[in-house]
């Protein structure tokens, strides 16, 4: 038997006795000190305070709480035994009556997303830069025998590059990264958000975390059609962030809308209306 | 919430039920024991323990007193429910899948399953609270056909039995006089779960055919259907808020013919009447096999194919829910 050292015994066969420690404020402070499985030895602090919650049960249910254990618990200890009991995650449970809606437009956002990504698989075939075949580079059976294209047309197309680069430009075609607003058809999305600027848009403030587009919609299209309402929803929580924007087609059914929404109650919270630019269009 | 996880279990858990009280929670699962539960803290009371196989079914009479539970060893057993004590075996010749106590506490039926030759049937045998001895002679025996018998219940005041078959047709039994009255096909697939209503006027099923339906009692007229989109495995209805909860999700053997994105294996929240989702839990990870409600509908139970029982208790969120109409 190897001879160990006094220090290393003492360490292992003694576990330090579990002390409870009353706080000033009721609670109990409890430090247990244990083995775990790599025999290293863990000390674990808790902070408990009992809380007694009174329930009013009927005569029979109160008698079946004295029931002794029996079967696989005879003789166990009152209370949850933690190798069958444990409490688990926190879980929410939210219902709403556009559950359902909600859920069909994620699966069918989830479902277009998908067909995006294989589309975009589709379209980025693998291309050699020296035979332009469909196979890596470095795969290329002509690896050794054919300097890569690039060399030769790279050089070729630098030199047309000096008498004019919106030719070189036009050149590198699809192969190349072309801004948003130099693409073809860029005009007609400037325009539109001019188009959307131009709408007479309110913000909506102070609105409660359970509110949903359509509430929003509906609370302000009795004053006119809307072009869009836009509530800011919380990306980790999905709950509204407390404000919202309408734009109406008309400028008259924005000013009545303030005039008539500024300071309504609406879902326990008083709402705070006004232009949403500045300005005041 | 935080729902209180039960692991009394080994194999995927067949049925659990509350007591009438709501303070006692049995579970049975394909092992062998039955576990007796404290609902509010999930403590376990106690264990019946003398079954050789699967254990199917459980329930218990008003005053829970006396546990009864069913199993594939071809018995039904008769415990004292507070000391775990076996009062009384029944014997079959096959499968028993269903147990239920009368609403008055005098007669409990049992469904058999259909196996080597022999049919399915109903049986009714009666309790006597007063002495441990039973009497091993059934006061009917009803034959279900065409199809076997899956469910069955007791309608209002005990003057019917619906049993939901295993072509998704029910039938209701005047069952003193061994008589159908009505037979109606209420689902396109096997009749998974059956559970009345507290009064037993009306009742909830779920099949196999990816809905559950609500039948009216006496004339089994179909009133109200819930879809979803994976089989039902159970179905029940929430006593104050109008709701029904159905559990259900791919089976295990199915999971690797079809996407991996879910299993679907959620509680499901509709709306009672107007049939509509609103709201899902989700927990298990597996198909959920048996669900049921706290008589008072201050919480439910969930017990599934992975071998756990998840006993929730409603946030106050819950109970504030309306539906606007």
């Amino acid at each position: 038997m190897a001879k160990t050292s006094w220090a290393d015994e003492v360490d292992e066969n003694e576990l330090p006795s579990p002390e409870v420690i009353s706080n000033p404020d009721g609670s109990r402070t409890l430090i247990e000190y244990r083995l775990n499985e790599d025999g290293k030895k863990v000390k674990s602090t808790r902070r408990i305070k009992n809380k007694v919650v009174q329930e009013h049960v009927n005569r029979a249910v109160a008698e079946r709480k004295k029931w002794a254990k029996f079967g696989a618990e005879r003789g166990a200890a009152p209370g949850p035994n933690i190798s069958t009991t444990t409490v688990g995650e926190v879980i929410l449970l939210r219902l709403s009556q556009y559950a359902a809606q909600q859920k069909q437009q994620e699966i069918e956002a989830q479902q277009q997303k998908e067909q995006e990504k294989t589309l975009a698989a589709k379209s980025s075939r693998i291309l050699c830069r020296n035979c332009r075949g469909e196979h890596f580079t470095a795969r290329c059976p002509y690896k050794d025998t054919l300097v890569p294209l690039e060399e030769i047309t790279g050089a070729s197309s630098a030199a047309n590059a000096e008498p004019g680069t919106s030719q070189a430009e036009g050149d590198k075609g699809a192969n190349s990264y072309v801004p948003p607003h130099m693409r073809a058809g860029a005009k007609a999305v400037d325009s539109m958000h001019e188009r959307r600027d131009e709408n007479p848009t309110i913000r909506i403030t102070n609105l409660s975390e359970n509110t949903q587009d359509d509430d929003v919609k509906q609370l302000c299209r009795s004053f006119g059609p809307i072009a869009r309402a836009y509530v800011a929803i919380d990306r980790m929580t999905q709950l509204c962030k407390g404000f919202a924007f309408v734009s109406f087609y008309d400028h008259d059914s924005a000013t009545e809308a303030i005039a008539k929404l500024n300071g309504h109650g609406f879902d326990h919270l008083i709402l705070n209306v006004e232009w949403a630019n500045s300005g005041g269009k | 919430m935080r729902p209180i996880l039960l692991q009394g279990h080994t194999r995927p858990l067949t049925q659990i039920k509350y007591n009438s009280d709501g303070d006692l929670l049995m579970t049975v699962a394909k092992d062998t024991v039955a576990n007796l539960w404290y609902s509010h803290n999930g403590e376990r009371v106690g264990t019946y323990e003398g079954h050789q196989g699967a254990l199917w079914t459980i329930d218990c009479n008003k005053p829970s007193t006396l546990v009864i539970t069913g199993a594939a060893d071809n018995t039904a057993r008769l415990w004292h429910a507070e000391t775990g004590r076996q009062l009384h075996v029944w014997e079959f010749p096959t499968a028993v899948k269903r147990v239920e106590f009368s609403h008055d506490d005098r007669y409990v039926l049992m469904v058999t399953e259909e196996r080597m030759g022999h049919k399915s049937a109903i049986y009714v045998f009666p309790v006597d609270n007063s002495t441990p001895e039973q009497s091993n002679e059934p006061i009917v025996v009803l034959r279900p056909s065409p199809s076997k018998a899956t469910m069955a219940a007791w309608s209002y005041l005990d003057k019917y039995i619906v049993a939901g078959h295993d072509d998704g047709s029910l039938t209701l039994y005047d069952w003193k006089y061994e008589e159908v009255v009505r037979q109606a096909q209420a689902h396109d697939g096997t009749i998974t779960d059956l559970q009345m209503w507290k009064d037993g006027t009306y009742f909830i099923t779920s099949s196999k055919d990816k809905t559950a339906r609500l039948f009216e009692t006496n004339t089994l007229n179909p009133l109200k259907m819930y879809k979803a989109d994976t089989g039902v495995n159970t179905a029940t209805m929430t006593p104050t808020q109008d709701l029904v909860i159905l559990g259900g999700g791919q089976a295990a053997s199915e999971v690797t013919t079809t996407s991996s994105r879910q299993g679907k294996f959620e509680s499901r929240f509709y709306h009672k009447v107007f049939e509509d989702e609103v709201g899902r839990l989700k927990g298990h990870f597996g198909p959920i096999n048996t669900l049921a409600m706290q008589p008072d509908g201050k919480g439910f139970a969930s017990g599934g194919e992975d071998g756990y029982v998840r006993v929730h208790h409603f946030d106050p969120d819950y109970f504030k829910f309306k539906y606007d109409y």
